[in-house]
């Protein structure tokens, strides 16, 4: 007899970034319509939503209303660091853990959070360190206006500094805005090597419609010799892109490879990681029915778990997954894998950063 | 020309939490463990080895002088309180160690991280003032020095403005600072050599 356990989905089916949502509520649902239906599984979960339509300060008190007065103990859901920030304390008030499937800008080890998607030594660092011996070092910074953009640039500056580049500009946008006018005219004006695109929804399909218009009048902004570069980009956002994804190039834990198309396979690295998560928790619960966030990292220590990724292993010290690191690049139909690093462990604060590892060994710069 | 670090490197470096065996120090350490650190505990005195440490974390509702190989406020890390009861006096005794940042207790996962950054910087800075401030004291000693070796040089017929004009050009020359080129004036004519008497 399976036991049911109820698992809260808290996703926005609606506003900015849907279909992110869409993409990361897809894999938690596939996933526990294949935890219900196999025999062997030790619990049956019974999904409980809550819609925060795409408003950052709905995420908390519908967290803490499926909390309330409930046994469930784990939610899947979140896709803006600001969202996610705004649920931590009603977690923390229930005792209660997020199973967190999208990349963040780093710098958090919450034991009410567990991070499935990548962090910046998994996606930023590996992405220009592949961007920039093939590119050239000098890069234009694009953000929206929250945490994810200004910590993500942030490090960014950093990594450029250390590749001997210059950051030729940094700019945000609120959420949603589309008159990306400015930032095209500043990124033809100071012609970086590449552009590191932190804008997320609407901004970003925006602002790569007008880029491809740049490349098409002036072949510098050709995505062979200047691509746009993101760490959160995937296959669920190429259908607003259209031809202007082409040629630009993403990191991330997983891509659905057009070279090996498998129907089977997830559609993005966000499904792979909701997927991932939602099996997770299935085979932590059968050891431990009545585990909780204090139990995770105990269940976590000393072994591994079968997810898209492939095992899985999850750092008890930070509740963060050891994932793969791939670069893909967009051509027609999705992306093609053009570096893959296997089993990157992830260091959340970036204390293992090293230079030299990343960038060989610095370059002579005249200072004066 | 440097600039400053911004991807604060942490990793490896040495944390001490001197507070007895409690979930707090549980707590703090899984958090310093996951942003990299090595963690060690003691209670209830700080050993030898903690000189080492990048960090100290103290618990100030039970801690005392003795505790530490080293005067209140002349620790040479920067030094995080660990606070539970805000009593007054022990905020005071806190503040006499000269700590650098705080955490309320009981510590959860949030705060660990701006503690060590906050504390890393504060005391920093307060070195970098405490130098300044001992090469200007040192420099203000020797008011009386300079006095000296102007006098010394108005013996040789110019105005004291003339002098101590002099004087520049001659620290200017020796590539020295004016004070000491003020020494070597002052021992040349007093037929001393040189700057014997160097204060330390």
């Amino acid at each position: 007899m399976k036991r049911r356990v109820e698992i809260g989905i808290l996703y926005s089916r609606s506003g900015n970034y849907g279909l992110i949502s869409e993409s990361c509520r897809l894999g938690a649902m596939r996933a526990i319509a294949d935890v219900n239906a196999d025999p062997e599984s030790a619990v049956e979960f019974v999904p409980v939503e809550r819609d925060p339509q795409g408003n950052a300060d709905r995420y908390a008190p519908l967290c803490e209303e499926m909390l309330r007065g409930s046994r469930m103990r784990h939610v899947v859901g979140c896709v803006t660091s600001w969202s996610r920030k705004e649920v931590i304390p009603v977690l923390e008030k229930w005792g209660a853990s997020l199973w967190y499937v999208c990349p963040y800008e780093g710098f958090e080890a919450n034991e009410h959070v567990v991070y499935m998607h990548a962090c910046p030594n998994q996606h930023l660092v590996p992405l220009l360190g592949y961007v920039v011996p093939r590119f050239g070092a000098n890069g234009f910074l694009l953000g929206s206006n929250y945490i994810w953009g200004w910590e993500t640039n942030r490090v960014a500056r950093d990594l450029i500094a250390d590749a001997g580049g210059e950051v030729l500009g940094e700019r945000y946008l609120p959420i949603g805005d589309t008159d990306v006018s400015r930032l095209v005219a500043e990124i033809e004006a100071t012609r970086p090597d590449f552009i590191l695109n932190n804008l997320i929804g609407s901004s970003s399909y925006s602002f790569l419609a007008a880029y491809a218009e740049l490349g098409r009048r002036d072949p510098h902004f050709a995505p062979e010799r200047c691509p746009v570069v993101s760490c959160n980009l995937s296959e669920c956002e190429l259908p607003a892109l259209g031809r202007n994804g082409l040629g630009h190039l993403a990191a991330g834990p997983y891509f659905r490879d057009v070279a090996r198309p498998d129907p089977a396979a997830p559609a993005s690295s966000f499904q792979a990681s909701a997927y991932a998560s939602v099996r997770v928790l299935a085979d932590v619960l059968a050891v431990d029915q009545e585990a909780t966030f204090a139990d995770l990292s105990g269940l976590f220590a000393g072994r591994t778990f079968a997810t898209p990724f492939g095992r899985t292993a999850l750092d008890p010290h930070t509740q963060h997954a050891t994932l793969p690191v791939e670069i893909g690049r967009i051509e027609e139909g999705g992306f093609r894998v053009v570096s893959r690093t296997d089993a990157v462990a992830p260091d959340p604060y970036l204390s293992r950063y090293d230079r030299a590892e990343i960038f060989g060994r610095p370059r002579l710069k005249v200072v004066s | 020309m440097s600039r400053p670090a911004r991807i604060p490197n942490l990793g490896g470096a040495k944390a001490v939490v001197l507070h007895r065996p409690h979930p707090t120090v549980n707590a703090l350490a899984r958090q310093l463990a996951a942003i990299g650190l090595e963690v060690g505990d003691c209670w209830p005195h700080l050993p030898a080895e903690a000189l080492a440490a990048d960090f100290v974390f103290f618990d100030v509702d039970l801690g005392f002088d003795e505790q530490f190989p080293w005067k209140p406020g002349e620790a040479p890390m920067p030094l995080v309180a660990l606070i539970g009861s805000e009593a007054p006096g022990r905020i005071e005794w806190a503040l006499s160690h000269k700590a650098d940042a705080q955490l309320l207790k009981p510590v959860g996962t949030a705060g660990v991280y701006s503690a060590l950054l906050i504390a890393r910087q504060a005391f920093e800075a307060r070195r970098r003032l405490a130098d300044e401030i001992a090469a200007l004291e040192a420099r203000v000693a020797e008011r009386q020095t300079i006095v000296r070796a102007v006098a010394a040089l108005c013996a040789k017929g110019v105005d004291d403005e003339r002098a101590y004009a002099q004087l520049r050009s001659l620290a200017m020359n020796w590539q020295v600072s004016v004070e000491q080129a003020a020494r070597r004036v002052v021992a040349m004519a007093t037929g001393e050599g040189d700057d014997h008497t160097r204060r330390a």
